[in-house]
């Protein structure tokens, strides 16, 4: 039964995020104006390096979306109102998660399209299935970051800004927007080298599924961790 | 709605039954080993000062908080090991304006409806009637981003019944509203309770409670100190009227309630902010040349009237309401 419920909750959400303007701009706007910027403020070549970290972006980007989400149900009360009704916990986490994993899948493909429209053209196309799922394992370790966070703000403002403290560093130290990765064990780094063996027609099980077990770790544990942080800060005492 | 509990013959007559709670936060005590006994169908009101832990009551009530000790039972069901039967059968009014900004007023109200698993065609029929009742019906697809307060806080009531809950928290349900719209929220929790749905409801305002309760629980600082109808309470102060004046020697107060308590039908006296004095005099009203010769005292804006609730919880703490 609560699979009708959490139906009606990713509605909601989904309602609520299409009604602002703001997020409305970040799910498209976000992306557009990142690979335009890249495509056409570089030489050509600085474009076809960057194109693994670019499709990184928007995974990072969900962080800030996620912590603010959860946060501002914390700050209106919401959470607690929904407590009072027959629906669980859970149910109530998942919506949420559920609803930002779209967005961020609709983000990825955007700029997966973005790339490709604008000349990026991997040597194998038989893997090119893989420039959307790695990116979308990625939004995993985001889920979890952005839990995280939404745990320990008091508002989406907060969540909002201090956001940030997280995404660049996982941008810049983690290869999105830099080559190579500063930190190769973080997740974007991880990632982003497996897209550029993928674009480079290099699929291995080093190259790529090594890292792509990295990966969803990186992902479990960080959404493990932020599950747990929330429902503990969230929960009822 | 589902059927009424079935679970325990004895329960039957009481919606809400504790032993003792308490909930403590750390150094706070704020529920501090309640019993309450609250007949099905009954509409208690809980009465008492900011802080009170008239808020506490009912988050542990409604299965938000879980005590620090004490058993409850709401409707025959366990808090601890059956919240989520008891979830299915009532309804929460929180006092903050708990509502999705960016989401109509009809949204607000179906979300709640789809969280009780309500058929489609129910829950829009009755959203419509209550939008109705609260007069938002014209307003019931905008954004609730837009309404005013009191718009929100009639919403706020309509989420909390929308399931034809057995037994309604309201959490000051009018705070911030204008006398009108105060009536028709008042109207609306006397249409439920008709109905056979049991209220609890939480005011600090002496009106509210004294109009709509037929049962009164005051609470203070975590403690109830009080419990009956509203006329039995105000019964143990006395028949006499109230008197109530300001005066300039504030270091004399105490000297002039003794000089009143002289007078053998003045029943009490009590000081009462910094500057004023309560005194209760049976046939106050024809007496008080009488009194103010006794008292030899400038006494200003006076005002002589009935006992009202106010008066009861002075009478039990020194303080007043919203002090």
């Amino acid at each position: 039964m609560d699979v009708l419920r959490l139906w009606y909750l990713t509605i909601k959400n989904f309602k609520s995020m299409i009604r602002d303007k703001a997020q409305l701009l970040w799910l498209f706007g976000y992306p557009l104006i990142f690979v335009l910027l890249y495509r056409f403020t570089f030489e050509d070549g600085v474009f076809d390096i960057m194109a693994p970290g670019i499709l990184i972006a928007g995974p990072t980007i969900l962080i800030m979306q996620l912590a603010t989400h959860f946060a501002e149900e914390k700050e209106l009360g919401t959470l607690q109102r929904l407590v009072t009704t027959p629906v669980s916990r859970s149910t109530i986490l998942l919506s949420g998660l559920l609803s930002q994993l779209i967005v961020g899948a609709i983000q990825i493909i955007i700029f997966m399209i973005l790339e490709l429209l604008l000349g990026v053209s991997p040597q194998n196309t038989a893997f090119i299935s893989l420039l959307f799922f790695i990116p979308f394992l990625v939004t995993f370790s985001s889920l979890g970051f952005g839990l995280l966070l939404a745990s320990v703000v008091k508002n989406a403002g907060s969540a909002g800004g201090i956001a940030w403290f997280i995404i660049l560093p996982l941008q810049f130290l983690g290869g999105v927007v830099t080559n190579p990765p500063f930190l190769p064990f973080l997740p974007t780094a991880l990632a982003v080298d497996s897209l550029r063996s993928v674009m480079e027609g290099i699929i291995t099980f080093e190259a790529v599924g090594l890292k792509l077990i990295y990966i969803v770790i990186w992902g479990i544990g960080l959404s493990l961790l932020g599950i747990l942080l929330f429902q503990r800060k969230t929960a009822i005492l | 709605m589902l059927p009424r509990n079935q679970k325990n013959v004895f329960c039957m007559e009481l919606a809400i039954e504790t032993n003792n709670i308490k909930k403590y936060f750390d150094d706070i005590h704020a529920v501090d080993g309640i019993d309450l006994k609250i007949v099905k169908g009954s509409l208690c009101g809980i009465l008492g000062p900011n802080g009170a832990g008239k808020t506490t009551t009912i988050r542990m009530l409604s299965t938000v908080l879980s005590p620090t000790s004490g058993d409850i039972s709401v409707l025959g069901f366990d808090v601890k090991k059956e919240a989520r039967e008891i979830k299915k059968r009532i309804g929460v009014c929180p006092q903050e304006l708990v509502i999705y900004p960016r989401l109509t007023a009809r949204e607000n109200i179906h979300i709640i409806a789809q969280m009780h698993l309500m058929a489609k065609k129910d829950y829009k029929e009755r959203t419509d009637e209550l939008l109705g009742k609260m007069n938002l019906l014209e307003r019931a697809d905008s954004t609730v981003k837009g309404f005013s307060g009191g718009m929100k806080r009639r919403l706020n009531v309509l989420m909390a019944v929308v399931h034809e809950p057995e037994l309604l928290f309201f959490d000051e349900p009018t705070a911030g509203l204008d006398p009108q719209a105060r009536r028709v929220v008042w109207d609306f929790i006397r249409d439920f309770q008709e109905k056979g749905s049991t209220i609890i409801l939480t005011t600090h305002s002496m009106e509210e409670a004294d109009d709509l309760s037929d049962e009164l629980i005051i609470i203070d600082r975590g403690k109830i100190i009080a419990q009956g109808t509203s006329d039995e309470l105000k019964g143990k102060l006395g028949e006499g009227d109230i008197i109530e004046f300001r005066v300039k020697e504030i270091d004399k107060r105490n000297e002039i309630i003794e000089r009143a308590k002289s007078l053998d039908y003045v029943q009490w006296g009590k000081e009462v902010g910094k500057h004023r004095i309560v005194i209760n005099a049976l046939d106050g009203l024809k007496r008080i040349s009488e009194i103010m010769d006794v008292l030899e005292v400038k006494m200003e804006d006076m005002k002589i009237r009935k006992n009202t609730l106010e008066d009861v919880f002075l009478d039990l703490t020194g303080r007043r309401l919203r002090d």
